[in-house]
Order: structure tokens, then sequence, then C-alpha cells
């Protein structure tokens, strides 16, 4: 599904990624942790193909593509999806009206028929039921003016409808109290599926108390100095990052 | 007043003027055309005169500073005088606004074409015609109306659609008569072989109490090379509402101007929306003035301009008496070679007092090439009001086209939502769904096409 080779990005003069290696298999669910600065929204914006970084060494493939190749929008047309940090508010852009360009842009790309009016909004409130949200934010304009949870809600929404093969999640706890978390927890955990892979990072455990993963992974200085299963992430808890980031430097 | 100024002012010109063409004939049958007024034929000669007078403004005339006249006046207009029986009914379908219902005046280059109208269902109480028939049949229902509102107008272009002026439309509502379905005005322009133009004058009045929807559309039929420049006197009674929605699309090739001079009686309300697609060089005056107190002035724009493509609004709204509001709230989205003016004076006398008046102007743009130029300028001689004004010049956030890409949108999509975003506020203030729609897609396809 997605396969990282020795990746090493910069920003600016500065190397953020130095060789980071990961494996993600189809429906595997996948936490990276780390320190603040150990690059792990690097990872998640290389990833999704932000402007501002520039990819010096390595290699990602994704479902068989060079995934660094392409821009954004094909990155998301072949089944990329970021739920942003901070979502951006789109004053003027209704929710609903870019749902659907950007659904139709997705199903056109793979020769699907563009959905009707009708057929969307079933699928719509059909989504929204599974995640249990009201529909009042879809006739809002993107992200403009919610709430720090709805925002994160709406990315999840977002992801419902978009179908991804691999839904990356950056840092979608943060800003988060705990039933918001739960709410968007919920959405998360009610969107696995065999065929949907996620990355989640975080720099809590808390956030995997909800979303289960398969594999825990320890990002610092910009490489993968640890993997586990979700016993590490306990592990990390409970003794904080130091002790490994520092093993790793002894 | 400076020096040159001074001159312009008290040496008339020998030499041939630059508008000279514009007026060809004219001096020779001003009492004809004035059909025997004394009263309009004096106004006309005073106008000619001040043509002949003033001369073109150049980049040192106040408000014209950033308006370039140099490709205007190259192109060298004659007046339009070529018969229009060719256009007919059909001809207007292309330019139509899909599901609007509404009655329709069709003027074509400048004259009022009966035969294009649909006014049949019009209440009782509104009259509607040309002004040409209206001097010939009823002079007196324009006197103290026509070129008073205006007086002198703002420049030199509306003492020449003073002297020039051939025909246009006159919509008169009496007292507490109320339209419900919108009117829609279609301006049409014609191309003809050698560059023409057309100098209508339309003058509008609601009695007392009258209400309307006035929708005003500035068209062309293909990529016609001509000039309009027209002047509209709106004057509003006391307590009459007029909505007004004015878009101008024409040909990439056409140059515009007009100048709207409104008076407004005791609390009436006038809402106006200005849409300004272009054109390769359009220029227009909105002349704000309260002849009551408790009256509002609401002007909303949106603005568009692209490669080779000039759009000017001026705005000149002057409180003379206590209690009256005005909002100003215009939006601009310039990109390629693209240029774009707004000048919005308010000015508040002393004797103005509780005047609440606010005036905006936001700007998008969307390439390095693209320029606009801003200057809202509140003058205030009051103690007691409440005023404000700002204006901003941006760009797109890179994060916002980041997101809409990151699900999918292409970037021109993605390009195209953030400006209707941007400009929706605007569109929304048109009020009718079938306008609404038309604009959006018009911005849109505008838009997409465009080099950014």
């Amino acid at each position: 599904m997605l396969s990282v080779k020795g990746l090493k990005a910069n920003v600016g003069e500065k190397e953020i990624l130095q060789g980071l290696d990961l494996e993600v298999g189809p429906g595997e669910v996948h936490a990276i942790m780390g320190p603040n600065g150990s690059g792990k929204s690097t990872f998640a914006h290389v990833l999704s193909g932000r402007e501002g970084y520039e990819v010096t060494d390595g290699s990602v493939t994704f479902d068989g593509a060079d995934l660094l190749e392409l821009e954004p929008e094909e990155r998301a047309r072949i089944g990329l999806f970021l739920a942003f940090q901070y979502p951006v508010e789109l004053p003027g852009v209704n929710n609903t009206y870019f749902l659907k360009a950007a659904l139709n842009a997705i199903r056109k790309s793979r020769g699907e028929e563009e959905l009707d009016a009708v057929s969307f909004m079933r699928l719509m409130k059909e989504r929204l039921k599974i995640l249990h949200l009201d529909d009042s934010l879809l006739k809002r304009p993107v992200n403009f003016g919610f709430s720090g949870g709805e925002k994160k809600r709406n990315e999840i929404f977002q992801m419902a409808m978009l179908e991804p093969k691999l839904a990356i999640l950056d840092e979608t706890d943060s800003g988060l109290d705990i039933d918001a978390l739960r709410i968007v927890a919920d959405g998360v955990n009610a969107l696995r599926s065999p065929e949907r892979s996620m990355l989640v990072v975080t720099h809590y455990q808390r956030l995997l108390d909800y979303i289960q993963p398969d594999y825990v992974h320890v990002l610092a200085k910009g490489r993968i100095i640890r993997s586990g299963g979700k016993e590490l992430a306990l592990e990390l808890e409970e003794k904080g990052y130091g002790w490994i980031v520092g093993e790793e430097a002894a | 007043m400076s020096a040159a100024a001074k001159n312009i002012a008290t040496e008339p010109q020998a030499q041939p003027g630059p508008f000279d063409g514009w007026l060809r004939g004219t001096g020779d049958d001003i009492d004809a055309v004035a059909g025997g007024l004394s009263w309009l034929a004096r106004e006309r000669t005073d106008a000619l005169a001040r043509v002949r007078g003033q001369g073109a403004p150049t980049a040192k005339t106040e408000g014209w500073r950033y308006t370039g006249l140099r490709s205007l006046i190259e192109q060298d207009f004659r007046p339009v005088d070529e018969p229009l029986t060719a256009v007919v009914a059909d001809d207007l379908e292309d330019v139509l606004v899909p599901g609007l219902d509404a009655h329709r005046i069709v003027l074509v280059n400048g004259r009022y074409a009966p035969e294009l109208c649909v006014t049949d269902d019009l209440p009782k109480g509104v009259r509607v015609g040309g002004l040409r028939e209206t001097l010939a049949q009823d002079p007196d229902a324009l006197e103290d109306l026509l070129t008073r509102i205006a007086g002198e107008g703002s420049h030199v272009f509306a003492s020449l659609n003073t002297a020039g002026m051939d025909d246009g439309l006159v919509m008169l509502l009496e007292r507490g008569a109320v339209v419900e379905r919108p009117i829609e005005v279609i301006h049409l322009s014609v191309g003809m072989d050698e560059p023409r133009v057309a100098q209508p004058r339309h003058l509008v009045r609601l009695g007392d109490g009258a209400q309307a929807e006035l929708i005003e559309r500035y068209v062309s039929l293909g990529e016609s090379l001509y000039c309009t420049n027209s002047v509209l006197e709106i004057a509003l009674g006391r307590d009459a509402i007029l909505k007004h929605r004015r878009l101008q699309s024409e040909s990439p090739n056409a140059f515009h101007i007009t100048g709207l001079y409104l008076r407004q009686g005791e609390n009436s309300r006038y809402h106006g929306v200005n849409i300004g697609l272009g054109g390769a060089w359009a220029r227009t005056d909105l002349i704000m003035r309260f002849a009551g107190e408790h009256a509002e002035c609401d002007l909303v724009g949106l603005y568009l301009a692209g490669d080779k493509q000039l759009i000017d609004y001026h705005m000149d709204v002057r409180h003379a008496l206590p209690n009256c509001s005005s909002r100003e709230t215009f939006k601009g989205i310039v990109h390629g070679k693209g240029k774009a003016v707004f000048d919005g004076l308010v000015y508040v006398a002393q004797d103005a007092q509780k005047t609440d008046a606010a005036m905006s102007n936001r700007n998008l743009i969307l390439s390095d090439s693209a320029e606009v130029d801003t200057k809202p300028q509140l003058e205030i001689y009051a103690d007691d009001v409440k005023c404000s004004h700002g204006t901003t010049v941006g760009q797109i956030e890179p994060e916002m086209l980041f997101y809409l890409r990151s699900r999918g949108i292409s970037a021109p999509i993605a390009r195209r939502m953030l400006c209707l975003g941007f400009a929706g506020e605007i569109i929304d203030a048109l009020g009718n769904q079938a306008l609404q729609d038309y604009v959006a897609e018009q911005v849109g396809q505008r838009l997409e096409q465009a080099p950014i």
C-alpha cells in the first residue's frame, strides 16, 4: 500500500526527515509518535504534497505510484487523504458544494460517473448518520467559524465521503477535549475497513486508547527509531520519550 | 485651483477637441433634438460649450489619475446613426438570463426598441418609453427631471452626453406604484463597421412611496468594438424604494462610460448592486445626493478585471442633510494584466449630524502583473456621526488552495471556488436567484478561462 524508503526532506536549509523508512499494508493502522520537532507533521505534509518541503533523497510508493511525482490533487484522486492538524477556513465556500466538487473530481479521475445532486445528498445523509453528526455543518462555509471540535469532525466527515485508501490523521487529537476526542475517534473507527489503511500521527498516547493501532512507530530526529505493537505506546506514556531517544543516542 | 485648471476654465480651446467627432452634427440641430424645448436647448448649448472649453481629462485631472484615456480617444468614435431594424427578438436569446422572470425593456445601441420589449403586464401607474418619443409627445413629464438631477455632471463625459443625447429610456412610476416583478433593461450593443459611440440618456423616477426592482444589463452581440457613454438620472420620491442591479458584461473590445446620478427623497431607500465584468475599458461614476432626511443609500459592487481590461468605479456620496445613511461595499478580483480603480468619496457636511456612513473595498489580486488602485476617502465636517472606511488588497492564501487540492480539486477549479467564495456576499446581494446563478457562472467562466 504505502512504502517509504530512506526519505529525506528539508525545510529551507534544515534537514527535517533524515532517512525515514515505513511500510504500511492494506487495512493496517499505524501510529507515528514522537516528541515535538521530531518531523511528524513534516512527514504528513510531504506525503500529501504540500509546498515548502524539498525532498532530497529516498522514495515513496503508494499503490504502485511514485507519490512524490504527483500533484496534491492527483494524490487525493488515487486515494490519499490528509486530515489536517489545522483545518483551513474557506469563507464563502459552501461545505456541500465543496464536498461535491471534491468527490466528483475524484470519481471523474477514476472514470466513474459524477454523482447528481440527489444521489450526492443521499450519500451525505448516510455518512452523517454513520458518524452521528448533524447536518447543520453542511450549509455553512467550509470550517468557517467552526469550533475546534467541529473542524476535526468535518475532516473525518470528508474522509467518510471521499473514501480514501490511506488516511493520514495529522495530530487529529490536538486541541480536543475528551468528549470531542471520543466523537472523532468513533468516526475514525467507523471508517476502518480491510481496504483502508491509516497513519495516525500523534504526540499523545491518549488518542490510541480510542483508535487502536496495529503498529506503533517512534519518530525522532527525522527517523523511525523504534517500532512495535500498541504496547509500545503504553510504554512511551509511562516513561516519556526521553528513555527511547536517549537510548538511541547512546 | 491649479494653474492648469485655471487655464481650462478661462480660455476656450481654439484647436479641435478630442471629442468633437462624438458630437458631429449635434451643434447644428440642438433645437431640433430638444423638441423646441427652450430649457433643454439651453442645457445642451451650455453642455456643448463646456465640452469645447474643457477638453479631455489628463493624468493630472482629479479622478483620472489611474484611468488613461488614450485608448478611448484613439478610436476616434463617431455617433451611431445606422438604423437598427436588423436586430430581431431571436438575437436576444444568447444574452438572456436563464430563468429570469421579469418585464423586459430593450435598447439597441442606445435607442429604445419597443418592438423588442415585453412590457404588457406592467401595472398601472408605470410609464415606460423612449426619451425621443417622450420629448416629442409629452415633454412636460420630463421638466425638472431631465438634466436637473445630474446638473453639469462630474466630468466632460456627462457634458458630452447632455450635448449629444439622442434617445434613451424613460421610466416613470407614479406615487404609490408598486412593481412586483423586476423590470429588466437590456442595453444591447451591436458593433458597426466603423467605431461608433452611443450616448443614451436615461431617466427613472419613482414617485412618493413607489417601489420597483430594476435590473440593467449591458451586453454585446459578438466581439463588437463600440463605445457607450450613458448618463442615468434617478429621482426617488419620499418613502420610495428602488432595488437597482447593474450588470456590465460586454464584448472584450467595448468601451463603457456610465454616470449614475441619484437624488433621494426623505426616508427613501436605494439598494444598488453593480457587477462589472468588462469590457476593454469601463468607467462608472455613482453620484449620490440626499434631498431629504432618513434616506438610505446602499451601494454594493463586484468587479472582475482580466487581461487588457480596465474597470474603474468612482463614487461620490454627499451627506448634506442629517440622519441619512450610506454604505459602499465593493470587492474586486484582478488577474492577468488587468487593472481596476476604486475611488470612493463620502462627504459629510457640517449640518449632516447623525450620518451613518461606511465604505469598504476589498481586492483579490491573482497575478503579479495585475493592478488595483484603491482610494476610499471620508471627508467629515459634522461632529456627531458614525463613519468608517477600510480597504484591503490581498492574494489567494496558498493554504486555502492547498486544502482544496488535497481533496482532489484541480488548481484552476480551486482558484475559481475561492474567488467565488470571496465574491459570494456580493453575488448574494443581487437577491434574485436566477441573476445570482447567472453572475456566478459568468464570473466562474471568466476566471477559469483567463490566464492567472
